[in-house]
């Protein structure tokens, strides 16, 4: 049990950061993160299959995601205004890709996209495990992130590179 | 020379490929400079996206977000929620019971109440019918009077209405409520303009006094009385003339009187 805890501990950090990057919104972040660790302890025992707790907690909290979304869908979403980086933060060095640019961008991507993106990006989850969080095979992973990353080139303006040869 | 797919120059860039493959493909960036620079955009997307991102997981975490008072939270409210299920269930108890305790008080009314409704209901289902008006025609009324008299287990004739200008139909059983033998018959009559009223006779209730009612209810007209042997409810939309008189006709035909007489009933 306090294992079982313990192992939670450490995985708010990293819901913490996804929910945020998710949400933009700083207040939903956290009620999204304490709604899937309430779940998770009175789930515990009972859905919880064997192995780490970390692809369990992620999956719980994309499903909750996901459901909030749907909801507020029909209300309109609130974006808190403080998340919203900066504009106007021109590239400093030339090919670096402007922060404020590529956060607008990741907004307007597909949720799905973005979901896969965000936990393979900045979570750093393999491939395999995100791809069992966010209920996918494999394949359709890798064909989402594809389509992120391109999505996110065109949209903050980087020239498109020439087409790999090389390919097969 | 290897070929390298896009997925493994992703991969790469995530750091997501093994040991021997990353060697082959970082001798394959060497050599090709566009995917290089793929590969170095891939970077610059992901150092980027954790740049803008990867500050709130250093950030203190809220209290509220604490695993150990989450858990201790639930725990108590699990223990509320029990509380809250026991206090209920004493509740409806003691609602029961005050419930049984008054029962007396709340049945002596509504028994007249309930047969009158189903009185009602029965006619308003049965008399729209027209070939399955009746389980039993009227034509063997000797038959449906002892089969009747049988199911209610009291003795039932058939009222003549003929001077009110109503003939027999026919009749049925119908199920009736507990408190007067579960079981109850309906007669129905009509006259040469189709108007049809319907008697609904049950087995006495329990107490067995005499009560009589007279009943507006759903747009239908219905006399009801009791007495040691039956409750009897006649029911039908006439005019309240016209319902009197079959009332009385009923009523003096189906009363103790006649069954003490031993006079079977005319039908």
């Amino acid at each position: 049990m306090h294992d079982f805890l313990d192992q939670l501990e450490a995985c708010v950090p990293a819901l913490r950061r996804y929910a945020r990057a998710l949400t933009r919104n700083a207040d939903l972040a956290d009620d999204l993160v304490q709604d899937c660790l309430e779940r998770a302890i009175s789930r515990r025992g009972l859905f919880r299959p064997t192995g780490p707790v970390r692809a369990w907690l992620f999956t719980i909290l994309l499903n909750l995601h996901r459901n909030a979304r749907r909801t507020s869908h029909r209300r309109g979403e609130a974006v808190d205004i403080a998340s919203i980086p900066e504009p106007s933060t021109p590239a400093s060095q030339p090919g670096h890709v402007a922060l404020a640019e590529l956060a607008r961008a990741i907004e307007t991507l597909p949720p799905e996209q973005k979901e896969a993106l965000l936990l393979v990006t900045l979570e750093g989850i393999p491939y395999a495990e995100a791809a069992g969080i966010i209920g996918i095979p494999l394949g359709t992973l890798m064909s989402r992130l594809g389509r992120a990353r391109a999505a996110l080139r065109v949209l903050t303006g980087t020239p498109v590179e020439p087409h790999l040869r090389t390919v097969k | 020379m290897t070929q390298i797919t896009r997925d493994q120059l992703t991969a790469y860039a995530d750091g997501q490929l093994p040991e021997t493959e990353r060697i082959a493909v970082e001798t394959y960036l060497s050599a090709n400079p566009d995917a290089a620079a793929e590969v170095a955009l891939l970077l610059r997307q992901t150092d980027a996206i954790r740049t803008l991102f990867g500050p709130a997981g250093a950030e203190t975490v809220p209290v509220r977000l604490k695993p150990r008072r989450l858990a201790a939270e639930i725990g108590r409210r699990r223990i509320r929620s029990w509380g809250r299920a026991a206090a209920a269930v004493v509740l409806v108890g003691l609602g029961l019971g005050a419930g049984w305790l008054a029962r007396p008080l709340i049945e002596a009314q509504p028994a007249s109440a309930m047969l009158i409704a189903d009185a009602v209901n029965a006619h308003a289902v049965y008399v729209a019918e027209n070939r399955h008006a009746v389980e039993v025609g009227g034509d063997d009324s000797e038959h449906l009077s002892t089969w009747l008299s049988n199911r209610l287990d009291t003795r039932l004739g058939m009222p003549d209405l003929v001077a009110q200008g109503f003939t027999l139909v026919g009749g049925r059983l119908l199920p009736g409520e507990p408190g007067a033998g579960g079981r109850a018959a309906q007669l129905m009559y009509e006259n040469a303009a189709s108007d049809r009223v319907t008697i609904y006779v049950t087995a006495a209730l329990p107490d067995g006094t005499p009560a009589y009612q007279f009943a507006s209810y759903d747009g239908a007209e219905a006399f009801y009385w009791a007495n040691a042997r039956i409750t009897c409810t006649v029911v039908g939309t006439l005019p309240e003339e016209q319902m009197k008189a079959v009332a009385g006709s009923v009523y003096s035909q189906l009363t103790e009187g006649d069954v003490g007489a031993g006079r079977p009933y005319r039908g």
